[in-house]
């Protein structure tokens, strides 16, 4: 059983079919937001094969096992995050893992690319590596003070006291409703909503993939299947992220029937994928280094940790 | 194979017009993307490169360092008639000659500059090329 949730669902088949689909879906909404037909919805699926089919090239300067592992180990975390986010109600290892555990294993794909950025041994790897160190920073802040005031919200409900444990945030919001519906938590969600595309890398918070800037960052070295892995990597984050928002903001309800239960997830999932990444990614640039981490560290903190006072202050 | 052929440029002294014309063919008028085209920012992730320009004396290494960079499969374009014949800078000082001098080229697309509709073409016909060089690989 435990290998079912790990390879089939939640894990590793419905990561690879959901992430790859949210990122097709993303790639064809832009193009139409900018009048033109764009790509297939399968064609990251079509991109993740034919790099399957490369042969993989290590420069000699490069640290040849660290080069090849480090896109797996993003993998190996992120599927692993998956088992523990409550997927409509569901989580296959509930209980063993609360929003702290999550909280780490996300770090994870961001240092793995961080890793293979520095065992690349180009030096546009190495400004990559540093830019994607920033945003890591910038976004962790406000995401930890998000997770923080829902903690608290949830707790204050359950008899005081702040709690992490996801089983508690569902039961929650399955009788009080969403936890969006508190109007203290909306700046919450709002930040969360901007945590979603620096997470990603998607414009205009794309500094560490800036294709143009520093050809492709950490990732100008890569071939083959490594880098089909690292793409695998963006589209599954695209999924995580979005499936935390929805499971911890909009969370509650249940028609019954799970495979629905899943399929609404889904569709919750895309919407906020339109949401949060694709109508930024098609209408703006992308900002400069010094601008992201300005930005994070004082608007998106800014309303978390407004919501925190207001959840802390018993609203 | 052929549904998602990455495209790299490399521009070993072209005028421009050329490479203008190949960035347009990315753009919403033509679009190139709804066949899974995309440009790469590094010659590592490419599958297609597509060369403009007469090879100039002082571009011939880096052409040839960066063509050695690209993964296999791949399918060199020569975009417009500088690196096909190099059109009227023949016979000067600094360019090295045709491109097919340095690399076996598998499509051509002349012009100076080449419509996009005619860089769409070669490109489709490149990223059949690249699915029987995948086949003839196995």
């Amino acid at each position: 059983m435990i290998l079912f949730y790990v390879l089939i669902f939640p894990g590793f088949l419905f990561c690879f079919i959901a992430g790859l689909l949210l990122a097709g879906i993303d790639r064809k909404l832009v193009a139409r937001m900018q009048r033109r037909i764009g790509p297939p919805i399968l064609q990251p699926m079509y991109d993740f094969f034919k790099l399957l089919g490369k042969e993989t090239i290590v420069p000699r300067a490069a640290s040849r096992k660290t080069f090849l592992i480090a896109s797996t180990i993003g993998l190996a975390s992120l599927v692993a995050t998956a088992l523990f986010i409550p997927i409509a109600g569901f989580s296959a290892f509930a209980g063993v893992a609360d929003i702290i555990v999550i909280l780490y294993l996300l770090t994870i794909p961001a240092v793995s690319l961080i890793l293979g950025g520095a065992a690349s041994g180009s030096p546009y790897a190495g400004v990559g590596i540093s830019r994607e160190m920033v945003a890591l920073m910038s976004y962790e802040l406000p995401l930890v003070i998000i997770l923080l005031s829902i903690g608290k919200a949830v707790g204050n409900a359950m008899g005081g006291g702040i709690t992490f444990s996801f089983t508690e945030i569902c039961a929650y919001q399955m009788s009080f409703g969403p936890i969006i519906s508190k109007w203290s938590m909306i700046p919450a969600a709002i930040a969360m909503l901007f945590v979603i595309p620096c997470e990603i890398g998607s414009r205009p918070f794309d500094i560490a993939e800036a294709e143009t800037e520093i050809c492709e960052g950490p990732l100008v070295e890569y071939s083959g299947t490594p880098l089909a892995v690292f793409n695998l990597n963006h589209a599954i984050k695209m999924f995580i992220m979005t499936a935390l928002f929805t499971s911890l903001f909009l969370g509650g309800f249940s028609t019954g029937i799970f495979a629905l239960d899943v399929l609404i997830f889904f569709v919750i999932c895309v919407a906020i994928t339109v949401i949060s990444i694709t109508l930024l990614r098609a209408v703006t640039a992308r900002l400069k280094v010094e601008q992201v981490f300005k930005f994070y560290w004082s608007v998106v903190s800014g309303l978390a940790v407004l919501s925190l006072i207001l959840v802390w202050l018993g609203l | 194979m052929s549904k998602s052929p990455w495209i790299y440029h490399i521009n070993t002294g072209s005028c421009n017009g050329c490479d203008i014309e190949l960035v347009s063919v990315i753009t919403p008028r033509y679009d190139a993307e709804r066949l899974g085209f995309k440009l790469t920012g590094t010659p590592r992730h490419a599958d297609i490169v597509v060369v403009s320009g007469p090879i100039t004396a002082q571009s011939k290494d880096r052409l040839v360092r960066t063509l050695a960079q690209i993964p296999d499969p791949k399918v060199v374009v020569s975009l417009g008639s500088c690196p096909r014949s190099c059109n009227v800078f023949k016979g000067s000082y600094s360019v090295e000659g045709p491109l097919d001098k340095f690399v076996h080229v598998d499509v051509s697309v002349a012009g100076c500059p080449p419509k996009p509709e005619a860089i769409i073409d070669g490109l489709a016909l490149a990223a059949q090329i690249m699915k029987q060089k995948k086949r003839g690989q196995k």
